[in-house]
């Protein structure tokens, strides 16, 4: 097991060596400066020549490649060109909304989806299970600046249930910033509840069929216990990967959602960074997206042993 | 937190009394307003930037010896009136006002504005534009500052009244070189907290020294009437209208023009129309390629037809109006000269120079981005008409940073797309200077534009505008398809926002 845990660890060192030396690469492949962006429409060429020298973007590559390198493994992802901070620094700040709007899109996606799943599985080809289907399937289709665009019109601004923009003002309470999460927390939750939805009614179907649950129904255990207990519990491994990777999808992939509803996380952090051609931004985030990724592949895989003790590695 | 505060103590209204003597006291003190900007300013040192929203949101904090008033005449701000002006145009001596404070208590004499303005002439866009041109700035006694010029430059004042690249004053033990040890300024607001990319909380001064003058434009006296202003970047469109209509903001810059009607139709906000904010342009490259030949520019000239490509980018004329004249109605600088050549969409009398140019079929290498929609659809329409012209049309899209480094290489691009606020002196708009990215020079404009920044009398100076344009339009220096309006939002709560392309809140109440 120990031996397990340090060749999977060496395993992820490779594989993030492998992403810096991707995400260096890509980075200076995008076509755009950020010096003319900085200096403003006014500035000259020579200005954005002098920026351009003072950043160090006219060293030869190999040279920016080997000081990336260098300061990525001494743990300094660099200073952010735009905001002239740290990248670590300005990478936590996001990591609040990020995780709170993941956690609860997460919870939301889960609420909905479980026990439309499971129903759907038990009561197969019933028209409870064609409604989930089709409404699963017709939620997945919408794309999710839409579905934004619409509650925050409705629930938003006609009713005026929820803030449409931000993360709250200066002195926001804990509260308060999680009352702004509410709204888009909703549609991603909605939104991923589609396919965690079709997930859970798949292995439900899988394991409703085994002999197990044959065996239990046979000594007279409630249908609730059957389905809940004995064949739910065996649907965990595939729902914990697909929950898994949902949630890494989620902790830097709501692009859109941020931006409709003007949120401050990593998603639209990605985004700003690369329309402003922030190169320390860029690399920084997508660092610790790829790590955050890695780690949850690596966490998925030790909750397995945790779920069915008959995994062994 | 979006919820306004209404907060007027007795003891608040008699501490500005104070400190804001000469400032009529009606108006309600107290509240909080959120501004809804397009995007981050993304430094709170005004020199530095030459970006509107750098300007926009700094001219809260800092200050410049002179700001524009309403009818864009350079008016004293931290100067006490205007400066004394030597026979020969060439030495400027400015008084400044005693006992305005900076936020942190101190107060500004010359040496602070010595610094301030040397470092303007050193690191600032527009600073730099002529330094050449100052042989030095210096300190006559604690109040009164001297700048010595080695030939004259008739717009110095107005370059020194621009709130981006701005010639601030800066607290001299603040100023690093190029860096600023704090945001510190003698603005009716100071630096509150501030979130990167969530917003820019600013709080009233009450130490804060306002002018006595009349309230004129920018220029007058100043009052902080609410007790924050925080700007938060939003940069989708849709997300600004909906804050706005919520009640969430209280202001939101560039709305989209088709939301127009449901921003009259709402109960808590109304449209603010800006006419005009600024004219789109092409860009014309007079340093490589098929542009470089006269001909060839007069063709592009003649083909665009401006009305239906501003018809196409804004839909409706409450936001645009197709006019030539390199400034609007409404300037002293609108001129008619030259107006015969604009905007005819004349497909035959194109063809008929391009004949005359021996073009060779090269592609017309129209760089534009989709970023600003409007900017794309523009160049939709002068495809068909330049086509039809014998133009072969090569449309190059891509993202505004893109953009804005290929424009830098003249072997990119023939033409590329953008746009501009009315820039107040003429002189100082990037596009007429010799050194643009676009090189537009002829020998005849070079002594036109000498001329009109070394003569100080404005009819003289308006005279000679009057040529410039007729030259830009014979030599086709570069497009201007007409003018565009900005629709802006705010809350009905919200009064004294003033109808300018740089808003500002000080004078504003809730």
């Amino acid at each position: 097991m120990k031996k397990y845990i340090f060749k999977r660890i060496l395993g992820m060192i490779w594989v993030m060596f492998i992403v810096l030396t991707l995400v260096f690469i890509i980075v200076r492949l995008a076509p755009g400066d950020p010096a003319t962006l900085m200096l403003g429409p006014d500035a000259t060429p020579q200005e954005a020549i002098e920026l351009r020298e003072d950043m160090g973007f006219n060293r030869p590559i190999i040279i920016q490649y080997a000081d990336f390198i260098s300061k990525v493994a001494q743990g300094d992802l660099g200073k952010s060109i735009f905001f002239n901070q740290p990248v670590l620094s300005i990478l936590a700040e996001r990591a609040e909304p990020s995780i709170l709007l993941t956690l609860f899109s997460l919870g939301i996606a889960i609420s909905i989806a479980l026990p439309f799943g499971i129903a759907s599985a038990y009561y197969r080809g019933t028209l409870l299970d064609q409604s989930s289907l089709t409404s699963a399937m017709l939620i997945a289709s919408i794309p999710s600046f839409w579905t934004g665009l619409i509650l925050q019109q409705y629930l938003g601004t006609e009713l005026g249930w929820f803030p449409v923009s931000g993360y709250g003002g200066p002195g926001a309470s804990f509260g308060e910033r999680a009352y702004h999460l509410l709204l888009p927390s909703l549609v991603l939750g909605v939104v991923n509840s589609a396919l965690i939805l079709r997930f859970t009614r798949a292995s439900m179907l899988d394991v409703l069929t085994e002999d197990y649950v044959r065996t239990a129904r046979s000594k007279g255990l409630s249908e609730m216990n059957v389905v809940l207990r004995q064949a739910f519990k065996n649907t965990l491994i595939p729902l914990a990967t697909v929950i898994g990777l949902t949630f890494a999808l989620l902790i830097s992939g709501a692009v859109v959602t941020e931006r409709v509803f003007n949120l401050p996380g990593i998603g639209s952090l990605v985004v700003g960074s690369v329309l402003r051609r922030d190169y320390p931004m860029i690399q920084g985030t997508l660092i610790v997206v790829s790590g955050v990724y890695v780690l949850v592949n690596f966490l998925i895989d030790m909750i397995y042993l945790w779920i069915d003790p008959r995994v062994k590695y | 937190m979006y919820k306004t505060k209404k907060i007027a103590t007795l003891a608040s209204i008699a501490l500005l009394s104070s400190s804001l003597s000469g400032v009529a006291m009606s108006n309600t003190m107290g509240g909080v307003v959120n501004v809804a900007i397009i995007g981050e300013a993304d430094t709170l040192d005004p020199m530095m930037s030459s970006k509107d929203v750098v300007g926009t949101v700094t001219q809260h904090i800092y200050e410049t010896l002179f700001t524009f008033d309403s009818s864009w005449a350079p008016a004293p701000l931290l100067a006490d009136g205007m400066p004394d002006v030597s026979s020969d145009g060439l030495t400027y001596t400015i008084k400044i006002r005693q006992g305005v404070n900076f936020h942190d208590g101190s107060s500004m004499d010359s040496a602070d504005v010595v610094d301030s303005l040397n470092r303007w002439l050193s690191v600032a866009s527009r600073g730099k534009s002529i330094a050449s041109k100052v042989d030095s700035v210096s300190a006559l006694d604690s109040h009164t500052v001297e700048i010595k010029l080695n030939s004259v430059y008739s717009a110095l004042l107005s370059l020194m009244s621009m709130n981006n690249a701005a010639a601030v004053i800066y607290p001299q033990e603040n100023i690093k070189g190029d860096d600023l040890a704090a945001p510190i300024g003698t603005g009716p607001y100071k630096v509150g907290e501030y979130k990167a990319d969530q917003y820019l909380q600013l709080v009233r001064y009450d130490g804060y020294s306002s002018s006595k003058a009349p309230i004129d434009g920018a220029a007058g006296s100043r009052a902080g009437y609410l007790d924050e202003i925080n700007f938060i970047p939003v940069g989708d469109g849709s997300t600004r209208l909906e804050g706005l209509l919520s009640g969430q903001f209280d202001f939101a810059e560039s709305i989209a023009a088709e939301s127009y009607a449901r921003l009259e139709s709402s109960s808590k906000a109304e449209p603010v129309l800006l006419a005009p904010y600024g004219w789109p342009m092409w860009v014309i490259n007079h340093k490589k390629g098929i542009m470089t030949n006269l001909n060839v520019r007069k063709a592009l000239q003649a083909a665009l037809p401006a009305e239906e490509m501003l018809y196409a980018a804004f839909g409706d004329e409450k936001f645009y109006k197709a006019d030539g004249a390199l400034y609007p109605e409404g300037f002293i600088w609108n001129s008619d000269a030259g107006l015969e050549n604009y905007g005819t969409g004349d497909t035959k009398k194109a063809s008929a120079f391009l004949k005359a140019s021996d073009y060779d079929g090269s592609p017309l290498r129209i760089l534009t981005s989709k970023q600003y929609m409007w900017h794309f659809k523009t160049a939709e329409v002068a495809k068909v008409y330049l086509e039809q012209a014998g133009f072969k049309v090569q449309m190059d899209v891509v993202d505004w940073a893109t953009l804005g480094q290929r424009r830098n290489n003249p072997d990119l691009w023939d033409v590329f797309l953008s746009h501009s606020p009315y820039i107040p002196e003429p002189s100082l708009n990037g596009t007429m200077q010799a050194t643009y990215r676009s090189g537009w020079t002829n020998g005849e404009k070079e002594h036109l534009m000498s001329k009109f920044t070394s003569v100080t009398d404005t009819a003289e100076r308006v005279a000679i505008w009057s040529q410039i344009q007729d030259n830009y339009f014979e030599d086709v220096g570069f497009i201007k398809l007409g003018s565009f309006n900005s629709l802006r939002g705010k809350s009905q709560s919200l009064k004294g926002v003033p109808e300018t392309p740089w808003p500002f809140f000080w004078n504003a109440y809730k």
